[in-house]
């Protein structure tokens, strides 16, 4: 029965953070036209259209990750400020489980104006379907991780009032190897095969972010209720 | 012994005896190393006189990372035991051993123009030495950012942990990809391995770095305990 109950409140939870984050559209807008406009800043700053061809990978993910950052940091922020997240972890909600409806909620948050973004891409690159596929399962894969990584970023500035530009300071590095393989999956792209495409590595990359952030996530948020 | 020394009073007063001699023992070595480094070893047949800039590279790159192991240890020792000097200790680490890491890089640098061609290559083991750079300097700016040092020592102590990955990620790169680094030489004892008059000069100068790691380290400790009390005082005045 008790084990139920632990099930139905982190699904509570979870709803919850979608609720508040359906509620807060401006933020899916802000972010949509933040990785557009982005985008076509690179495109534009390239007289090339070939150029572009080449790197639209690694245009796509440098725009994903700052626009991830710069949302990540609305979805703590309020949280803490209104005391909510004082308030869950009162409530008996691991912090674990904090974080993780977080993650998910921000997910769909991604996920959702991706479906509309990712043919835009399509036709500002001028990649081909192969590429386009390509790309989709990379973000699929690959975004997991990264925004459990953009939550901890922000649990690590949430106290700071001054100087939020420590929050990218602090995790980039984090992200270098992610942007590696993410972007060399695209080149070698040939039909469907996950194994050959390094794309069961991002896997691998998702399965050693979560327990890691997992685990400071719950350190830092203890230290940040103190 | 250890738990009365983990006291920072006691501690700095250790430091105060220490401290001169460390400074002495590694100013020593780093005369004689020095000596052995362009008098006492023969050019390679290879590189030539380039050799010889192993003799920084190679300590530092090792310095490196043990330092940040030493980080990443006073780190747990302090999440777990929620220890003052653990933190002290991490905290004056993290710019030494930001500049051993730059040196390594500079140096490496150096090397690689008249042995590779080239200042710079996205090779696995350099970037994963510039990553390290750049948790160094994220652990800098925490260490910095917070007005409460006990919390930037706590976040930062996170930091350090979380970076441990990238440790055994520089150190087998060069097995794992296909590198232009060459794979570890030095711990290798089948052939081809470096040769004894190569190998005295450089572990003079690695007995000297770790002497000159160990002085500087008491010294930024030192400075750590005093910052402390004088906050201690002022806070005392406020009050």
């Amino acid at each position: 029965m008790g084990k139920y109950k632990v099930k139905l409140d982190f699904f509570k939870l979870v709803k919850r953070e979608i609720r508040i984050m359906l509620k807060n559209f401006s933020i899916i807008y802000s972010f949509s036209t933040f990785f557009v406009i982005a985008s076509l800043i690179f495109v534009f700053s390239v007289n090339d259209i070939s150029y572009v061809k080449i790197f639209y990978k690694s245009i796509v993910w440098i725009v994903l990750i700052f626009s991830i950052m710069l949302v990540s940091e609305n979805f703590l922020n309020e949280d803490f400020n209104d005391g909510s997240l004082k308030e869950l972890q009162f409530l008996g909600f691991s912090e674990e489980s904090i974080m993780v409806s977080k993650s998910i909620a921000m997910l769909v948050m991604i996920m959702i104006p991706m479906l509309f973004l990712v043919p835009l891409v399509f036709v500002f690159f001028q990649i081909t379907l192969y590429e386009l596929i390509s790309l989709v399962i990379n973000l699929f894969l690959a975004t997991p991780s990264l925004t459990l990584i953009s939550i901890l970023s922000s649990l690590f500035s949430v106290q700071l009032k001054r100087n939020k530009i420590i929050q990218f300071v602090i995790i980039l590095p984090f992200f270098i190897p992610m942007i590696i393989f993410t972007t060399s999956t695209g080149t070698s792209f040939e039909g469907y095969n996950l194994k050959e495409n390094q794309f069961l590595i991002l896997i691998g990359i998702f399965f050693i972010t979560l327990p890691v952030c997992l685990m400071a996530g719950r350190l830092i948020m203890r230290e940040i209720n103190k | 012994m250890i738990f009365n020394l983990a006291n920072p009073l006691r501690f700095q007063r250790l430091i105060e005896k220490i401290e001169p001699i460390t400074f002495n023992i590694a100013i020593t070595l780093l005369l004689v190393g020095l000596f052995f480094c362009f008098f006492g070893s023969p050019p390679d047949y290879l590189q030539g006189e380039t050799v010889r800039i192993m003799y920084i590279h190679v300590p530092c790159a090792w310095f490196s990372l043990m330092i940040y192991s030493i980080i990443a240890l006073c780190s747990i020792f302090s999440i777990v035991f929620k220890h003052t000097l653990a933190d002290l200790i991490s905290r004056s680490c993290a710019p030494i051993g930001a500049c051993f890491t730059l040196a390594t890089l500079l140096s490496g640098s150096i090397w690689g123009k008249p042995t590779w061609g080239t200042w710079w290559v996205w090779d696995a083991r350099l970037t994963s030495e510039l990553v390290l750079l750049v948790i160094y300097l994220g652990l800098i700016i925490i260490n910095n950012a917070y007005e409460d040092k006990s919390k930037a020592d706590r976040y930062s102590s996170i930091l350090a942990i979380i970076g441990i990955i990238n440790l055994p990620i520089i150190k087998w790169s060069v097995d794992w990809w296909s590198t232009l680094h060459q794979p570890a030489s030095i711990s290798k004892f089948s052939s081809p391995s470096i040769d004894p008059s190569m190998l005295l000069p450089l572990f003079i100068m690695t007995f000297s770095f770790f002497f000159f790691f160990i002085s500087i380290l008491l010294v930024r400790v030192r400075g750590e305990i005093i910052q402390r009390k004088i906050e201690v005082i002022r806070f005392n005045r406020m009050v």
